[in-house]
């Protein structure tokens, strides 16, 4: 296409430019039936998997139906929900803090036409374009990261991984057969963005071989001494390198103390370390944010490793799901995930669940590992 | 990667335009980027950010914490700012033929 001017003149960037503006102010595009009752609510109340009533001290009712979304999405599917959101809710929506979509209506008639109309889209492929649900104790939407779409460090995917997921637990995500909320999250790599460290089950991208050095670039393309604090455990050193005769400064590492983090190449474009069969998926459970009852937990490693096997990852969402059907049956209600394993003991929860118990699975980084391992002879064979 | 000819020099760059090699760098290169980063015209002040850039990045290896800049320049960053407009990093590290900044940017 052409080129067509927005009216930004490169040779005088700095002309008529706008700065430090911020974000829209919320209240703009708030409905008026919140904006009327702001911080005057009584109850609510879940009147069925995705529909919230929210009722007011002046007796305002707001319906809400909450949908799932692939996070990731095109402004095709954007404006089809503005189409709704126009058709229904006055032109009003809002996206939930775990990338599902919200519509509000203040009637109960409004709420029955909209959730049919929301679960009456499809995509031509089969899959529901808006489907209800996300509410109380079942399985909401996955908070996930950028994977092959677009980042360059993953160890694997986060749409694919969430999509064959949610695939398999789409019953959770439209019920409440859980004895608690049950947050999912996907990081592909060790950085963690999003929940991983504190969710009831967390996929992670590992690698498990050390990186390759390229000494030619390398101290062109990278601050050393970076590269070498970026290392946990120390095993990055400088050296100097001769190929062909010529002297070169780079960069050495101790591969019995590297464990693949991956944090020198974050630095350093110059020691890439992906590998097709040496990357997987780590799977963590236990964790929580929230303080109800217990105090929040960060999410321990269950499964050292799971091979990436694109684009259904099976194993994978099938050992998700044996975690999921044994916690459910067996967990009382209102225990989380980690509530629950910490009650029985981790070694009942790695006998329920049939998942076997490996030495990667021993705490061995620094001094606090120590207060990992069991200083008690408390435990059951 | 990509090869800029400017003044009679040649200089390697990658796609967001930062030198490849640090020993390449020449006064022209200062020339040839400031159009780019939206510099009518180097005064002193630019030039003592490029100066302290190289010197700082010859002798440690890495370029200077941006807190470590302005205390050592005196200037505020709202004032690198005001010299170099895309930034410290995508500006005057690029100006000073430093490597391009990394990690979580």
């Amino acid at each position: 296409m052409a080129f067509v001017s927005s009216g930004y003149n490169p040779d005088k960037p700095m002309e008529n430019r706008i700065s430090d503006i911020g974000p829209r102010d919320f209240n703009e595009f708030l409905p008026p039936v919140l904006k009327n009752n702001f911080g005057q609510w009584k109850y609510h109340d879940i009147l069925e998997p995705g529909v919230l009533l929210h009722v007011a001290e002046s007796g305002d009712e707001v319906y809400t139906v909450r949908c799932g979304t692939a996070r990731l999405m095109s402004i095709t599917l954007i404006r089809e929900m503005c189409d709704i959101a126009d058709a229904h809710c006055d032109g009003y929506l809002r996206f939930t803090t775990r990338n599902n979509v919200e519509f509000m209506v203040d009637s109960k008639d409004k709420c029955d036409a909209l959730k049919k109309d929301l679960q009456s889209r499809k995509f031509d492929g089969g899959s529901f374009k808006f489907p209800v649900g996300g509410t109380g104790a079942g399985v909401s939407n996955i908070v996930h990261t950028q994977g092959w779409v677009h980042c360059h460090t993953p160890a694997t995917d986060a749409s694919g991984t969430v999509k064959v997921i949610m695939d398999d637990l789409f019953e959770e995500f439209t019920n409440h057969n859980m004895p608690a909320p049950v947050r999912i999250a996907v990081a592909c790599c060790l950085n963690m963005c999003g929940a991983c460290h504190c969710s009831d089950i967390a996929v992670v991208g590992i690698h498990r071989k050390p990186p390759l050095i390229d000494h030619e670039y390398l101290d062109n393309v990278c601050e050393i001494p970076l590269a070498i604090a970026s290392c946990p455990t120390g095993a990055v050193r400088p050296s100097k390198v001769e190929i062909d005769g010529k002297q070169y400064k780079s960069v050495a590492i101790k591969e019995e103390r590297c464990m693949f983090c991956g944090n020198c190449y974050t630095m350093c474009p110059s020691l890439p370390l992906s590998d097709k069969e040496g990357d997987g998926i780590a799977l963590m459970v236990g964790g929580k944010v929230s303080n109800r009852i217990s105090m929040p937990k960060f999410s321990k490693v269950v499964v050292a490793f799971i091979p990436n096997e694109p684009p259904r990852w099976p194993t994978l969402v099938k050992t998700i799901r044996t975690i999921l059907d044994v916690y459910k049956a067996d967990a009382n209600k209102y225990e989380r995930l980690g509530d629950w394993a910490e009650r029985i003991g981790w070694e009942r929860f790695f006998e329920k669940t049939g998942i076997e118990f490996t030495p990667h699975l021993i705490d061995d980084f620094r001094d606090p590992a120590y207060y990992t391992w069991r200083q008690s002879t408390q435990f059951k064979f | 990667m990509a090869n800029v000819e400017f003044m009679g020099k040649s200089f390697e760059v990658d796609e967001d335009g930062f030198l490849l090699k640090f020993e390449e760098w020449t006064p022209e290169w200062v020339d040839y980027c400031k159009d780019g980063e939206g510099i009518k015209e180097l005064n002193e002040e630019h030039q003592k950010v490029l100066d302290f850039l190289q010197d700082y990045y010859k002798k440690n290896g890495i370029a200077p914490m941006v807190r470590i800049l302005s205390k050592v320049t005196g200037f505020k960053l709202k004032h690198i700012y005001e010299l170099f407009p895309s930034g410290p990093g995508k500006g005057a590290c690029k100006m000073a033929g430093l490597p391009k900044p990394t990690g979580c940017v």
